[in-house]
């Protein structure tokens, strides 16, 4: 017999712990090779210039000097652009999450004409590149007379977002039949159905793809790019943009400053969406 | 089919008559015109292979008020005498290029007003962007690598070299030669600079001292093998911290050109036709390269990134010398130093080429002026207006007698004025043609497959490569239709 | 309310949507892949010239390579990655929220800080990678800068931000009703056989989810790309090169038609593992 039989068959406690042992191990180092570029970001906001770029990597900085943060909002107003962006994600998550649930429970519970066709077609607006479309959509906006605003990019959202419709439909599609049965006899509407059934079971779904959302918009340069000129209307990437340019030198400490700035609210949003995600699984219950 | 075409073009003719976009028609026009029928055919064979009845249906109406849309959307209504200026410029840079502005839109007493649009990123393509929508900037700014390109390929310059010959502000004689021709292609002139930046050789006094080598001077000239001379010399002495120092810093850094004129060659010559990188010139030019590498006179490529940057090893007194744009601002580092760091900073123009010929290579940007402004004097004016202001701000202003401008806006510079001044009088750009930027560009080339492979190898046969470059330079100019 | 009616009033906002604001753009697409487009001027009519011409470039064979290489590599490697993850992570032990958190960051963090920060740790002589295989006695290589490794320096990036997949094994995994454990233990199944015979196959639909996503996402790889490079076009996957295409050397009708080509291939390789579906995911 082997170790592990061993261990197993006459010591169930020692094979537990062992087992223990192991994953902590795993996770803890994955967790630090995870971790570490942040770490470097978050230090380097202290450090002068010199002392970022550097190589080999310097972790700690010699001077612990805030005047890195004092100099990003100098040049950006960051609090500013937090609000703008938090406030463009919000709008946007709203469209996407419920909008396209409400699409996904279409596809996945019910049948209709050319169903197939059209779940391929959205899948296919997945596959195109967007720099492909890029020019001949902004032309649209800005015949529309709305560039320069938030429009463009949080409109689109109520009409769902074909990823999160993808993996809403998969996700529905898993719910036991005898779960619309009962209601259905009960003679609710589809509707209720859909919003007092389907979503609430569909709690941890729904806040992953709200996280998706969230970072989607959040990470969304290009076009916020496009479509923001008005300096006040800036996001979160358009100022970290900011830092560098073609005529001069990159602001390396005010950069990682702003970048540790722009991070927080991030790891915030992570450890509540972590903390519901868990709670919602549990209450979830029986699904079939 | 035939009845669709038709119509289109209808509406096409329609809505150029009422002076609508015409950008637009120009374009739906001839794919309207030209399209194969074949291919309408295979479009609507597709359509109808797809889907149902009612999705045909309702295929067909969509593509038809797409079409209709193409013609009439257009929203170019701009406003009189308002011109926008596009510029890479964000944070601090921008808020000064906006105080100017204003102060340029005050001079001008509505005359005309200048709009800043700022794109902090992906300039380029942004630009682009804003070109396809037929909404391009009226002005905007480009590096001088580009500006053929923009000019030849994409015909999206206006040519202003009537404007600056007859111009009372600034005029073509006011511009430094070397400057003015960063912004010539092709018989004419496509932008105006404002800003010129070029190579001059920045030194240690102190380390010099204490190697017992003798200094350059601030305005005469030296050669390049005095150059290396010098910095063979200051090699192997040790500064006040107990490191090693080097003569001067190469890592592609100071650009190839700088090394290729310096044998009295260059990558392309004056006519901007031929190829000259491997004449024996420039052959000289890189063997001259090759004999600071291998004398050590430079850190090694892979260490330069250790301190940070290759400046860095200027500042903190690890190279005597550094080849640097006049524009650096080691006096305000020095400044900033603790006492013991603190070193005296000496000035020297870049060396003389083999060949007796004088040059420094010059960094500069211009503001050009789109295509649909040509005919326009007021926008030209504005254009002008802002440049004569930039001159008040940027170092150097790229125009003669205009050094009291540099102590005004840069008080720490005085000590640099005669240096700046004597360089200024050679300072030169490349010689740029559309094929030099953009995927496989001959600036690719050099780099990837010449340069870097000097640094890293001392025993790269660069000859060969050179010849292979310019053989590929040569193909690519004769694809050119 | 027939209930084939119902169903397509949900999905009517979708497809409203996609009318307003996809058509026009996809059909301006469409026929700006047979122009020759430059963006600045006007577009004439070139038919197929642009297809053809790019299968002649060998930057366009390059392209397909280095992004087929990657995508038959990475995915599976990351899919795997997330699920084993997350079925670790799953059990209730101490600290376990923290980690799930860690784990996500990467995934969270913009293309272009994360690839500045890799240019860093991938250095040859300095980066924080060779450092550490340093402490193992290790020689690294030069990992952007030797055109052999830069294949695998994009993988550890993928590795990496693998753990985006997280959330939704997780939410997978957590929906597995503990009863099919518990019988599963009384009949002596070990961990491994647990996770392999009930985890896995419920967890099918999530898979195919990840692989379909991941497809779509190896194809359309840009930013980090576009950041690092790599040695001898070993980093130019086929987005660099449509955008190089476009906006470096203005030749916006090719790009078009080479967007148009990877459409057809993404296209292709979804249907075929659509087509597979009924065979390994699990359907209630």
């Amino acid at each position: 017999m082997t170790t592990i039989d061993t261990v197993n068959s006459k010591h169930p406690i020692l094979k537990k712990r062992v087992q223990q042992t192991i994953n902590y191990t795993v996770i803890i180092m994955g967790a630090i090779v995870m971790i570490m570029p942040f770490v470097w970001m978050i230090l380097s906001a202290f450090k002068s210039a010199d002392e970022i770029l550097k190589m080999p990597i310097q972790w700690l900085p010699e001077v612990w000097n805030f005047i890195n943060f004092k100099r990003a909002m100098e040049v950006q107003p960051i609090l500013r652009q937090l609000f703008n962006t938090s406030l463009l994600a919000v709008i946007k998550i709203f469209g996407e999450v419920f909008v396209s649930a409400a699409v996904a429970f279409g596809f996945a519970r019910f049948k209709f004409k050319g169903k197939d066709f059209l779940f391929m077609l959205l899948l296919a607006t997945l596959m195109l590149p967007y720099e492909v479309t890029m020019i001949p959509t902004f032309i649209l906006w800005s015949f529309l007379g709305l560039t320069d605003s938030y429009v463009p990019l949080t409109l689109p959202a109520y009409f769902g977002a074909p990823a999160f419709i993808f993996f809403l439909r998969m996700y529905f599609e898993t719910f036991s039949k005898d779960l619309e049965e009962s209601a259905m006899i009960d003679g609710a509407s589809w509707f209720a159905i859909f919003w007092r059934i389907f979503i609430p079971i569909g709690k941890p779904a729904l806040i992953t793809i709200g996280l998706w959302a969230f970072m989607g918009t959040w990470n969304d340069l290009l076009g916020q790019l496009i479509y923001i000129q008005s300096p006040s209307k800036y996001t979160v990437q358009l100022g970290l943009e900011s830092f560098s340019s073609l005529s001069g030198e990159t602001l390396w400490g005010p950069l990682m400053a702003a970048s540790t700035m722009a991070l927080l609210p991030i790891i915030f949003l992570l450890i509540m969406a972590q903390k519901y995600f868990m709670e919602g699984i549990k209450t979830s219950g029986i699904k079939g | 089919m035939e009845k669709l075409k038709e119509k289109s073009i209808e509406l096409i003719i329609i809505y150029k008559r009422k002076q609508l976009c015409l950008g637009f028609f120009e374009t739906s026009r001839n794919i309207l015109e030209n399209v194969d029928i074949n291919f309408i055919k295979v479009y609507y064979k597709v359509i109808n292979a797809l889907g149902g009845i009612p999705m045909k249906k309702i295929w067909l109406i969509m593509t038809t008020l797409v079409l209709s849309i193409t013609l009439i959307g257009c929203n170019n209504q701009e406003e009189e005498g308002v011109y926008s200026l596009a510029t890479w410029a964000a944070g601090t840079e921008l808020s000064e290029l906006q105080e100017i502005v204003d102060e340029v839109n005050e001079e001008a007493e509505g005359e005309f007003e200048i709009k800043i649009n700022s794109i902090p990123s992906n300039y380029y393509q942004q630009i682009a962007v804003l070109m396809g929508a037929r909404q391009a900037p009226d002005m905007f700014w480009l590096t001088q690598e580009i500006v053929p390109k923009y000019a030849h390929d994409l015909g999206a310059l206006a040519d202003i070299s009537d404007n600056l010959e007859d111009s009372e502000k600034l005029n073509l004689d006011d511009y430094y030669e070397g400057v003015i021709e960063s912004t010539y292609y092709d018989g004419s002139y496509w932008g105006l600079p404002w800003i010129s930046n070029p190579l001059v050789v920045y030194y240690n006094q102190d380390l010099f001292d204490q190697a017992g080598v003798e200094a350059p001077s601030e305005t005469d000239d030296w050669d390049w093998n005095e150059f290396i001379d010098k910095a063979e010399a200051l090699t192997g002495e040790t500064n006040h911290n107990g490191d090693d120092v080097y003569g001067t810093v190469i890592d592609g850094w100071p650009n190839l050109e700088t090394f290729l004129w310096s044998g009295g060659g260059d990558v392309i010559a004056d006519d901007y036709e031929t190829i000259v990188l491997d004449s024996e010139a420039s052959i000289n030019g890189l063997d001259n390269l090759h004999e600071m590498i291998t004398k050590g006179i430079t850190p090694r490529y892979g260490i330069v990134d250790s301190l940070g940057g290759n400046n860095v090893w200027f500042e903190r007194q690890q190279a005597a010398m550094f080849m640097g744009g006049v524009q650096d601002d080691f006096e305000e580092k020095i400044e900033r130093m603790d006492e013991e760091d603190k070193f005296e900073l000496g000035y020297a123009p870049m060396p003389t080429n083999l060949d007796g010929s004088k040059s420094s290579f010059n960094w500069t940007a211009s503001t050009v002026l789109h295509k649909s402004n040509e005919d326009d004097p007021l926008a030209y004016e504005a254009m002008e207006a802002l440049t004569l202001k930039i001159f008040d701000w940027k170092i150097a202003p790229p125009v003669k007698d205009s050094t009291d401008k540099i102590i005004d806006s840069n008080p720490d510079k005085e000590a640099m004025i005669p240096t700046i001044e004597h360089t200024l009088q050679f300072a030169r750009s490349g010689h740029y043609i559309p094929e030099w930027d953009g995927t496989s560009g001959i600036n690719d080339r050099l780099w990837y497959d010449l340069y870097l492979q000097m640094l890293r190898d001392e025993d790269f046969d660069y000859v060969s490569a050179a010849e292979d470059i310019a053989d590929f330079s040569r193909d690519l100019i004769g694809e050119r239709e | 309310m027939k209930r084939s009616r119902v169903g397509f009033l949900f999905i009517l906002p979708w497809l409203i949507g996609l009318i307003l604001f996809t058509t026009f753009p996809l059909i301006a697409a469409l026929f700006i892949g047979f122009t020759d487009w430059n963006i600045a001027g006007n577009a004439n009519w070139v038919g197929f010239d642009n297809y053809i011409e790019l299968f002649g470039e060998d930057a366009f064979w390059n392209a397909m390579w280095v992004t087929f290489r990657y995508a038959i590599v990475a995915i599976p490697m990351t899919t795997i990655t997330a699920l084993v993850v997350a079925i670790v992570l799953a059990k209730d032990m101490r600290g376990a929220g923290i980690f799930r958190v860690i784990f996500y960051m990467p995934a969270v963090v913009s293309g272009a800080a994360v690839a500045i920060i890799f240019k860093w740790i991938l250095d040859a002589n300095f980066g924080l990678l060779n450092g550490f295989l340093e402490l193992f006695g290790i020689n690294g290589p030069d990992w952007l800068g030797d055109p052999s490794w830069v294949f695998p320096s994009y993988l550890i990036l993928a590795l990496w931000g693998a753990g985006s997949g997280l959330f939704i094994f997780l939410a997978a995994i957590k929906d597995i009703p503990r009863s099919l454990y518990e019988s599963a233990i009384i009949d002596g199944a070990s961990v491994f056989q647990q996770a392999t015979r009930i985890t896995m196959p419920l967890v099918t639909p999530i898979i195919f989810y990840s692989l379909v996503m991941g497809i779509i996402g190896a194809f359309r790889k840009f930013t980090d790309a576009f950041i690092l490079g790599g040695a001898g076009d070993q980093g130019e996957f086929v987005m660099v090169y449509l955008y190089d295409l476009a906006f470096a050397d203005y030749q916006m009708g090719k790009a078009t038609a080479l967007a148009w080509i990877l459409f057809m291939i993404i296209l292709t390789l979804t249907v075929i593992l659509n087509v597979s579906k009924k065979y390994w995911v699990h359907t209630e």
